[in-house]
């Protein structure tokens, strides 16, 4: 009698530390918003009220703002001096821009070192032609074309990396190449996440989720999971968009990055065949070894570059080089649908599909 | 001490009953999920349809505000676009959503559609 006493106290104790935590827990939110990156970005993250979460979620988008304005490649915005700057001074002048261009070109020169050249921000000479051959061939499917072999290579002699000029004293950056320009597009929404999420952290925020165009960054874990703290749940998607199952299967991450690179979004089609958006530096075409890959590792601007690098080496390469870098795990989804992934990741997945 | 084991093997069990009520708790709410599931579709940040995807039947449809953008939904419960004038049909690439969480956006023409449903998937956010 004494002991169910004891165990019906016991009961109740579990019972109410359960509750009580979901009444003191404070509410959940999600914020979305188009208008930065060429992408979408969801904001999770928890608040006292709705009013507080409008408020954080405007910072973080001013934040992001001010990353997608530096490096933006397309567009000018007045009193800044961004990537576009650069490239429009090519072979001319040195540029004087804001330390979070220096920062991100360092970054990306590490990164280009690190992968041997599989990932490089100055290919942009071959990327723009691309870029205009895919416009095109989308707008006017019957006249799409491939871009000619020559007109690649003759581009291809105007990506030589180190052919950017950094004067940190000065805080300039400068192309010796008038033909040279920028391309960031492989590292610098990843690398704005990461420096966002690294911001928000020296601010205080312990618990958010956040993706800019598939670009994961985790600060902490959930406050509304199975158990306290919990790691968040990311969903892939099936980069097979016919097939039956839509999401490929979801994997947990706390404080960590998860990025995505494919071709399944981004492409146009030639007789037949789909040219995606991610080329390889050393064929001047896109790179066919996977239909996606997936890196997971703690920082945004990390996972992102490598995700690009990857994506462009073979199989055997790609499973070795992520296999070589600690706390860092990778997914390659084959185009024939097979999957292989790094010793470390199955202990990642929640479930398959 | 004697005693104590025997409780605290009670007490697992107890705590193993719970949650294991827990996960059942979570398989109903998930199986039956995707049954009350909207797509959201939303124009300059304004919310502009809500349609209930497993009642809506087969067609094909565009909001008033952007008549160059076409919608489908499936007879599965699936939503996706199919038709844009945007130039790089990144939103009609998306495919076919049908989860709470899923999402495309035809950023040139503003355009974002969700699904969201009152009961929850599991998934914090779902990328492709």
């Amino acid at each position: 009698m004494a002991q169910m006493k004891k165990l019906a106290a016991l009961f109740i104790l579990l019972i109410t530390a359960l509750s009580s935590g979901c009444t003191n827990k404070p509410n959940r939110y999600q914020a979305e918003f188009i208008s930065l990156f060429d992408t979408v970005t969801v904001i999770v993250g928890y608040s006292e009220s709705r009013e507080d979460f409008t408020l954080l979620a405007e910072k973080i988008k001013n934040k992001l703002e001010e990353y997608h304005m530096l490096y933006d490649i397309y567009n000018e915005y007045e009193g800044i001096n961004n990537i576009k700057t650069i490239n429009d001074n090519a072979g001319t002048a040195p540029v004087q821009v804001d330390g979070k261009i220096i920062d991100l070109l360092e970054f990306a020169l590490e990164q280009y070192e690190a992968t041997g050249g599989a990932v490089n921000v100055a290919m942009g000479s071959v990327l723009s032609i691309w870029h205009d051959y895919r416009t095109r061939g989308i707008n006017s499917p019957a006249n799409a074309h491939l871009p000619p072999p020559e007109l690649l290579r003759e581009a291809a002699r105007h990506t030589d990396i180190y052919d950017i000029k950094i004067d940190k004293e000065l805080s300039t950056v400068y192309l010796n190449d008038p033909d040279m320009r920028l391309d960031v597009g492989a590292v610098a929404k990843g690398y704005a996440v990461e420096q966002t999420a690294l911001w928000l952290e020296r601010q205080g925020v312990t618990n958010l989720l956040l993706s800019v165009g598939g670009n994961v960054r985790a600060i902490g874990g959930k406050l509304d999971g199975e158990y306290p703290n919990m790691p968040w749940v990311i969903s892939i998607r099936n980069p097979d968009k016919s097939a039956p199952d839509s999401d490929l299967m979801s994997v947990l991450i706390a404080d960590g990055s998860l990025v995505s690179s494919g071709g399944y979004e981004r492409y146009y089609t030639v007789d037949g065949a789909r040219y995606h958006h991610i080329i390889n530096p050393d064929t001047l075409m896109p790179s066919d070894y996977y239909e996606a890959v997936s890196v997971i590792c703690p920082g945004s601007g990390m996972a992102d570059a490598l995700s690009t690098a990857i994506f462009n080496m073979p199989p055997k390469k790609s499973m070795n080089y992520i296999e070589s870098i600690p706390n860092t795990e990778a997914i390659f989804i084959f185009k024939d649908g097979s999957i292989e992934y790094t010793s470390g990741f199955e202990s990642l997945i929640y479930s398959n599909q | 001490m004697k005693l104590a084991k025997k409780n605290d093997i009670i007490i697992i069990a107890v705590v193993a009953l719970i949650a294991s009520g827990l996960a059942a708790w979570f398989l109903i709410k998930n199986a039956g999920a995707e049954k009350g599931a909207y797509a959201e579709i939303y124009y300059k940040s304004r919310l502009v349809e809500r349609i209930h995807l497993t009642s809506a039947g087969e067609r094909e449809f565009s909001v008033e505000e952007v008549p160059d953008v076409v919608f489908k939904i499936y007879d599965d419960g699936s939503i996706g676009f199919i038709k844009s004038d945007c130039p790089d049909k990144v939103c009609i690439n998306s495919g076919r959503l049908s989860k709470k969480g899923h999402f495309a956006a035809c950023l040139p023409n503003e355009i974002y559609v969700k699904i969201v449903a009152e009961e929850s998937t599991g998934a914090d956010i779902i990328i492709g």
